[in-house]
């Protein structure tokens, strides 16, 4: 019963965060990104300063920021108008419904995400040339943004569970934490996930310059427990969470 | 003797230092129940325990013979209908549909010919592939109750489903309700502010007023206190003033007045029942046009302030 449920309520929930309002955000995002990576491409760069703008850009910048817009209100959205309801009054179990609506934004912010990803790409490689170093660096900017979405969705959808204003506290982690206190040099960074998601861009790709990077293995693994461990608190809460509207 | 369906004991829920439900104590065996107290009684409070969205503070409940916080079994006993409108606009009422069944993991040919089944039992299978934002009040409270009769549960919870509905809307709400329990056998507890519409479904009722219930078993004895009290209703259109000219000619009309403009009506009336059954007459002899009748709840407070001896 709960395969079922979990399918229903995945598709569900992938349809309405695509087919919505928000989704222009993310169209002009992808505007943004492809419009600044196309003039770059017409001034004197080089190969390297492609992986620069795209890891400034995406990895350091949108992917966070576009992760927290979807992800701090796709739990919260449906406790305030009280659609939860069918969800939570259904036989599914909350941390098969949790782990539903963990998938549906996960699928959605990796389409999304990709595509952006993929629109800035080509702006800036197809008038300097395609060859197999730029197909390399793409596959590892997708596994990148992949990662970063893996985590950062743990991490809003948690939120979004939690708190009633988590735009609030997602607005303060994207744009505070992950751009300031992830962008000052040493080990205070490494309070940051994105130190985590650029060192193992860095130990994968000669051309991301990042030189406080954690090693790669080591990164892997605190993203990995990271994951694990925002789930599983999302679910612990969620499960005993109390509806009353 | 009757099997009990729902039995709450001492039953309580805070919201910090607001009282929910206090004390509350019920026996509802099979067939329809009514819950009928003013807004902010403590029904919703109720049907929230009940359903496990909510932890009683205190005091015990048991549904179907189970304890229903996080009781995922009694979930695909129970079919939930809501006061609040939980509906996607931006789906069609066979994608609301189509989802509510997943959920009770329902899938394949097997659900579509359910949701063709039930959206004709409620009456909103001619609507099913229209988007809910363009459903009339009526429509989505009939949707509603589709989603939760799909997965045909033991018990059904209905939250003020005639709330909103025009008097046509109402008067047909009510006859499905009854059917659901007289042709389906489902155990129904359906809740309402306004106590001789429940009449119309069930004599078996229980006031709640400020938490607590204050009488409960049969309705009869409950209308008596009620015919004692004044009821307020509102009558919205055209043509009011002549409306209100006839309706002083009735026996059970105490008075007619308007209520801030000539197009609304408020009519205090002894026998809702009978008034009901009289305005469509009345408004076609008139020549008037209708946009809008319903009750208020203050008669009910006052039966509830004579029951808590207030």
């Amino acid at each position: 019963m709960d395969i079922t449920a979990f399918v229903s309520l995945t598709i569900y929930k992938f349809r309405k965060i695509l087919f919505n309002k928000r989704v222009l955000a993310a169209l002009l995002v992808g505007v943004l990104v492809t419009g600044v990576m196309a003039y770059a491409s017409t001034l004197d760069v080089v190969f390297r300063d492609g992986a620069i703008l795209l890891d400034v850009l995406i990895i350091s910048f949108f992917l966070p920021v576009v992760t927290m817009f979807y992800g701090s209100s796709v739990i919260r959205d449906e406790i305030e108008d009280m659609s939860i309801t069918m969800v939570i009054t259904s036989p599914m179990r909350r941390w098969a419904a949790y782990l539903s609506y963990y998938t549906a934004l996960l699928l959605s912010l990796l389409l999304l995400l990709f595509m952006i990803l993929t629109a800035g790409f080509l702006a800036f490689f197809i008038p300097l040339g395609l060859d197999s170093n730029a197909l390399e660096l793409y596959l590892n900017m997708l596994l990148l943004v992949s990662i970063g979405c893996v985590v950062y969705s743990a991490l809003f959808l948690l939120a979004s569970v939690v708190l009633e204003r988590s735009i609030y506290f997602g607005l303060f982690y994207a744009f505070i934490w992950e751009g300031f206190i992830g962008s000052i040099p040493g080990r205070i960074s490494e309070f940051a996930l994105k130190h985590y998601i650029r060192s193992i861009g860095a130990g994968r790709m000669e051309l991301m310059e990042f030189a406080a990077a954690s090693g790669m293995t080591y990164s892997f693994q605190v993203l990995t427990v990271v994951t694990v461990v925002l789930l599983a608190v999302g679910i612990f809460i969620f499960r005993y969470k109390e509806f009353p509207g | 003797m009757k099997s009990s369906v729902i039995k709450a004991q001492l039953l309580s829920k805070w919201y910090g230092e607001v009282i929910g439900l206090n004390s509350f104590n019920m026996d509802a065996g099979p067939g329809i129940t009514g819950i009928v107290g003013p807004n902010g009684a403590g029904k919703s409070t109720l049907f929230k325990l009940i359903i496990g969205m909510i932890k009683p503070s205190k005091g015990s409940l048991d549904v179907l013979g189970m304890d229903p916080w996080l009781n995922k079994k009694l979930s695909s006993k129970i079919g939930f209908c809501p006061d609040y409108d939980n509906l996607p606009d931006d789906a069609t009422g066979f994608e609301f549909l189509r989802l509510s069944g997943g959920l009770h993991g329902m899938s394949g040919t097997g659900l579509n010919s359910r949701i063709k089944e039930v959206s004709r039992t409620v009456g909103i299978d001619y609507a099913l592939e229209r988007k809910i934002g363009g459903y009339s009040k009526g429509m989505r409270q009939r949707i509603k109750i589709a989603g939760a009769l799909l997965h045909d549960p033991e018990l059904l919870l209905l939250d003020e489903p005639l709330s909103g509905a025009d008097p046509r809307a109402r008067r047909s709400l009510i006859d499905v309700i009854i059917s659901l329990n007289r042709d389906s056998g489902h155990d129904i507890l359906v809740s309402s502010h306004v106590l001789f519409e429940v009449e119309r479904m069930t004599k078996d009722v229980v006031l709640i007023y400020k938490g607590r219930a204050v009488a409960s078993g049969d309705i009869y004895g409950i209308r008596e206190l009620m015919d004692e009290h004044p009821h307020n209703i509102i009558i919205e259109g055209k043509g009011m003033v002549e409306l209100g000219k006839r309706l002083l000619e009735l026996e059970h009309t105490v008075s007619v007045s308007f209520d801030g403009s000539k197009e609304r009506l408020r009519v205090e009336v002894k026998r809702p029942d009978e008034f009901f059954d009289n305005v469509p007459e009345m408004l076609l002899e008139s020549g008037g046009e209708l946009r809008e009748m319903y009750s208020q709840d203050d008669n009910l407070a006052a039966v509830f302030r004579y029951l808590v001896g207030r």
